[in-house]
């Protein structure tokens, strides 16, 4: 078992989360940083289903009352060595510790973390309050298992510096334009990707806010229609709504513009004050940035 | 014209309309069940709001002007029959928060707005925002009223609200913007059962006082 001695700042378990579930109102969830849990869950052999620990700002102390081999990814965290696979041993903590830069860290056990699957994930869901095992996020005394969601040896090295992604502000994030293009007038998304936005403080996994001085994009709501996660969102008032993991299925407000696949990475580690830049590019660069991160995550490391 | 847009590269979005209308509510149900039946290989998932339809597709399986293609294909062959299944019976007590104020702002009594919004059908919308959330339409014009100029940071489950020209129920307690007239004990989100939301697009239901 593995038992929380301090739960972090908001530390929740995830996985790929509950995608096909937005029908009924479920957001699809999971890892907000869905590059660095797939890498954590590659070191120590996982199967990419499997669940990690999502930790934010300040990271968990976890004990182990059997040896595991467990691995850190993500933000950077406390002392820990990142990236590589670490034996814990039977009686030692885990201290994550404070996290930064970046936002969230993920910890990888091996055999995944076995709490019961609700609605097809382990993720826990904030607004339905289920999943993660305990409908909420760690709290201290929780007592997990390790399953047995295992695809092969951990790894015997760390993870390439450059099959990582950077991870510090200025956040260059890539989107493509759209879906409500004709909501905006034509020069308004040239205009977006030509400032510096600025991470509001109010941030979960639901989205982030972001100020944009020096630029107001006109809009009015627009009929309710379904929305994606990296949807860029603009409210009346001329505030920005990125959606991330946990989004509403649905909105009222135009989107100008949806961050790449392959960028949403960047987006779930900006904290509050940092900077974001968006570039805009053709869904061709799209699709090369989405199959290199996955190439990276099929390799023989 | 349907329009069809990339919503980011793994998803298209499809607009066929922008009114709250039984006949482009049918329209969109009626595509999405035509993609259910005869699903174009590398769609993964779609979902319905009112007048558009967002699908979900794997780009290593299909393209999106491949999918888009298959999709358009579907314009104009479409059976349009609005939905006319069974009515379901919403108990509500009328003791909403924003009842007077509602009352106060149309020039009504409490007991006029709860007979105007009791007194006809709706016809669901949508499921979404959060888990289980119901959009119904539409309600009596004289009902009509903007969104709380400041939302409420927790709207209990059961809440049943108006906005715009519709009504809506907070399945799960949520953040939320609508005025509240009343609440049901009806359970319309269980993520133990199957399906975990009550209603479904294309659903009619009517709410009924209770006290």
């Amino acid at each position: 078992m593995i038992e929380v001695v301090n739960p972090g700042r908001w530390t929740t378990i995830q996985d790929r989360g509950r995608p096909g579930r937005e029908r009924f109102g479920i957001p699809p969830g999971g890892a907000a940083d869905w590059f660095a849990a797939a890498v954590a869950n590659r070191l120590v052999g996982n199967h990419l289903d499997a669940a990690v620990l999502e930790c934010t700002a300040a990271g968990p102390s976890l004990r182990f009352d059997s040896e595991r081999v467990v691995a850190v990814t993500g933000a950077h965290a406390g002392d820990i060595e990142t990236w590589v696979p670490h034996v814990m041993n039977r009686g030692s903590t885990l201290e994550v510790g404070a996290i930064g830069p970046g936002l969230r860290t993920y910890v990888a056990v091996r055999g995944g973390i076995d709490v019961p699957i609700v609605l097809g994930s382990r993720s826990f869901c904030q607004r339905g309050a289920f999943g993660g095992g305990f409908g909420r996020p760690l709290a201290r005394g929780d007592r997990f298992a390790a399953g047995a969601m295992i695809d092969g040896a951990p790894l015997s090295n760390a993870w390439p510096d450059g099959h990582r992604l950077s991870i510090g502000s200025p956040w260059e994030v890539r989107v493509l334009g759209g879906p409500h293009a004709d909501a905006f007038d034509r020069t308004a998304l040239p205009r977006l990707t030509a400032v510096a936005c600025r991470v509001s403080p109010e941030l979960d996994r639901m989205g982030l806010r972001l100020q944009t001085p020096g630029v107001h994009l006109q809009a009015d709501e627009i009929l309710t229609t379904p929305v994606t996660g990296g949807a860029v969102q603009v409210t009346p008032s001329g505030e920005m709504i990125v959606l991330l993991a946990d989004h509403p299925t649905t909105g009222g407000y135009p989107v100008i513009a949806t961050v790449i696949t392959a960028d949403l990475p960047l987006l779930a580690q900006a904290r509050p004050g940092d900077t974001v830049r968006f570039r805009q590019v053709d869904p061709a660069e799209a699709d090369r940035a989405r199959r290199r991160l996955e190439g990276w995550l099929e390799l023989d490391t | 014209m349907w329009q069809i847009a990339a919503a980011g590269d793994r998803a298209l979005l499809v607009t066929i309309s922008s009114v709250i209308e039984p006949a482009v509510l049918a329209q969109v149900l009626s595509l999405d069940r035509a993609l259910q039946e005869r699903r174009p290989h590398g769609l993964i998932s779609t979902l319905t709001a009112y007048g558009s339809l967002l699908c979900h597709y794997d780009p290593a399986v299909i393209e999106r002007d491949g999918l888009a293609g298959e999709i358009r294909a579907f314009e104009g062959r479409l059976d349009a029959s609005v939905p006319t299944g069974s009515v379901v019976a919403v108990p509500v007590r009328y003791e909403g928060p924003d009842l007077a104020e509602v009352a106060a702002k149309t020039n009504l009594t409490a007991a006029a707005v709860l007979e105007l919004h009791a007194g006809r059908e709706y016809l669901v919308y949508c499921i979404g925002f959060a888990p289980g959330f119901t959009y119904c339409g539409i309600v009596d014009d004289r009902l009509v009223l903007p969104r709380l100029a400041s939302p409420r940071t927790r709207v209990p489950a059961g809440s049943v609200g108006i906005a715009g020209s519709q009504t809506g129920i907070y399945a799960v307690e949520s953040p939320g913007g609508w005025n509240l007239i009343g609440r049901t004990d009806m359970r319309l989100f269980d993520p133990a059962a199957d399906p975990p939301a009550r209603f479904k697009p294309g659903d009619r239901l009517r709410f009924v006082p209770v006290t």
